[in-house]
């Protein structure tokens, strides 16, 4: 058995040795390298952190402005029913007075087609009558008609009113009869209307077949109706008044 | 065969003898040290398979310390770490054919075990001053001053027989073995050496880590007891 100090203390400068050159090239490079990694994880987690702190703030935001496109969608939607509503009652107004129009002026057309219609059937009556009329004038005698005429013509100026009747003095009058009247009659008419009047009269005679029969007395200012036509065209007025033509149309 | 307890110099320095044991030494130191440098040239955040294998190496001593002293792993890691680097690489340098291992030689086991009762000093003193350090010496009472003093000693040399005799012990069983028996029957044996190696190397670094710690909190200052 054998202790040699020389080596003790070579094997323990060695170790010493070894502890400082290992601490130097192998522990402290290798912990510093895990220090390293480890502040750059903390680091990567710090800003993985501030980014997700960003990202939940943006995703804030980002509902936030949905909420608001939402709430102006809504608000657009609302605006935009009204404004349908609006138009749709627009539209619809004057759609109702467009057809209230077609429905007047098909109304208005309608009662001017009836009148019309109607005046067109009273002038067909009107026609009707006449030629009535002139075929039973035809089978009448006429020397007794003009009489019966004359005689109501005579009646007619002696109902006239005293003013009335003094326009026909001193005026040149118009006899107007459906036939032609020869002198004799002329005559006869002459008499009976200046005794009538009272004072001579200047009178023009004339024919219009479409009195039918009967004598009229016209002067500038005053037409006195005495025929058959203007009896009919009387007899169509009132019918047409109290509404029988229309009926009959 | 020489006997394991004794050692013969390998050449002479002057008057100085050098042993074989230094001179494996030597070249232990020399593999560990050019390894560190080969294995932190390039150290990368994101790390290779061999940075890896170093970090996994620093992180597991750092645990251990941590579990030991329940403090930062710093101050001790290079020390403890060294220490059980050393022994490892001496214990298992015995699979060299023609190579005794340092530890298997009594001068190496009893320099680390003067320098692992050295730094229980320094790092007692380091923790809690002189005084403090001291101070942990008549724990709990004065009487056990003399007690404490010679335990600060005999556990230094419980641990330097327990290195040392495992280890010689080993190196013989496979010597006597191999000059007995056929060539691949000391393998079961060398493999078991191993393991004892590893095993002494780790007890020697904890058992180390656990008397610097006794020796820091010892000497800390006390909280008073309101």
């Amino acid at each position: 058995m054998s202790f040699d100090p020389w080596t003790l203390g070579f094997q323990g400068v060695n170790v010493l040795v070894l502890v400082w050159l290992l601490h130097r090239f192998f522990w402290k490079p290798v912990a510093a390298m895990i220090d390293a990694r480890q502040s750059a994880a903390a680091t990567l987690l710090d800003k993985a952190k501030a980014r997700r702190s960003e990202a939940e703030a943006a995703l804030t935001e980002v509902e936030a402005t949905r909420a608001g496109l939402a709430a102006e969608r809504d608000a657009s939607l609302a605006a935009a029913r009204k404004d349908a509503a609006a138009v749709r009652d627009t539209l619809l107004a004057a759609a109702r007075a467009e057809a209230d129009a077609l429905n007047d002026s098909a109304k208005s057309a309608r009662v001017r087609a009836a009148e019309t219609l109607k005046a067109a059937a009273r002038e067909d009556a009107k026609g009707l009558a006449l030629t009535i009329a002139g075929r039973l004038v035809a089978r009448l005698d006429v020397d007794a008609l003009d009489a019966a005429f004359l005689g109501w013509l005579v009646q007619g100026i002696a109902d006239l009113s005293h003013s009335d009747r003094s326009v026909l003095l001193g005026v040149d009058l118009d006899v107007v009869s459906a036939t032609a009247q020869d002198s004799t009659a002329q005559d006869r008419i002459t008499r009976a209307i200046t005794a009538v009047l009272g004072t001579p009269a200047k009178l023009t005679f004339r024919t219009d077949p479409a009195l039918i029969a009967g004598h009229e007395l016209h002067s500038p200012h005053f037409i006195l109706r005495n025929s058959w036509a203007a009896d009919l065209a009387r007899i169509a007025g009132t019918l047409a008044d109290e509404g029988v033509m229309s009926d009959a149309a | 065969m020489d006997s394991p307890l004794q050692s013969l110099p390998l050449f002479m320095a002057g008057p100085v003898p050098i042993m074989a044991s230094v001179v494996v030494t030597w070249a232990i130191m020399a593999v560990l040290v050019c390894g560190a440098i080969l294995l932190t040239r390039r150290l990368t955040l994101v790390p290779s398979r061999t940075q890896a294998a170093a970090e996994l190496l620093v992180t597991t001593v750092d645990g251990q310390i941590r579990d030991v002293t329940g403090a930062a792993p710093g101050p001790y890691r290079a020390f403890i770490g060294t220490l059980f680097l050393f022994i490892l690489t001496a214990n298992w340098s015995s699979l060299i054919p023609g190579v005794t291992p340092p530890t298997a030689t009594m001068e190496t086991p009893a320099a680390l075990a003067a320098l692992v009762f050295l730094s229980i000093i320094f790092f007692g003193v380091r923790g809690g001053g002189v005084g403090g350090f001291l101070r942990g010496f008549a724990m709990p009472n004065p009487v056990m001053i003399p007690l404490n003093m010679l335990e600060s000693i005999t556990r230094s040399f419980s641990m330097f027989v327990r290195l040392f005799g495992n280890v010689m012990s080993g190196v013989f069983v496979i010597a006597i073995v191999g000059s007995l028996a056929a060539l691949l029957v000391p393998i079961p044996l060398m493999v078991l050496d191993l393991l004892t190696g590893a095993v002494q190397a780790y007890i020697f670094a904890i058992l180390s880590m656990v008397f610097i710690t006794s020796a820091v909190e010892k000497g800390a200052p006390q909280p008073k007891e309101s």
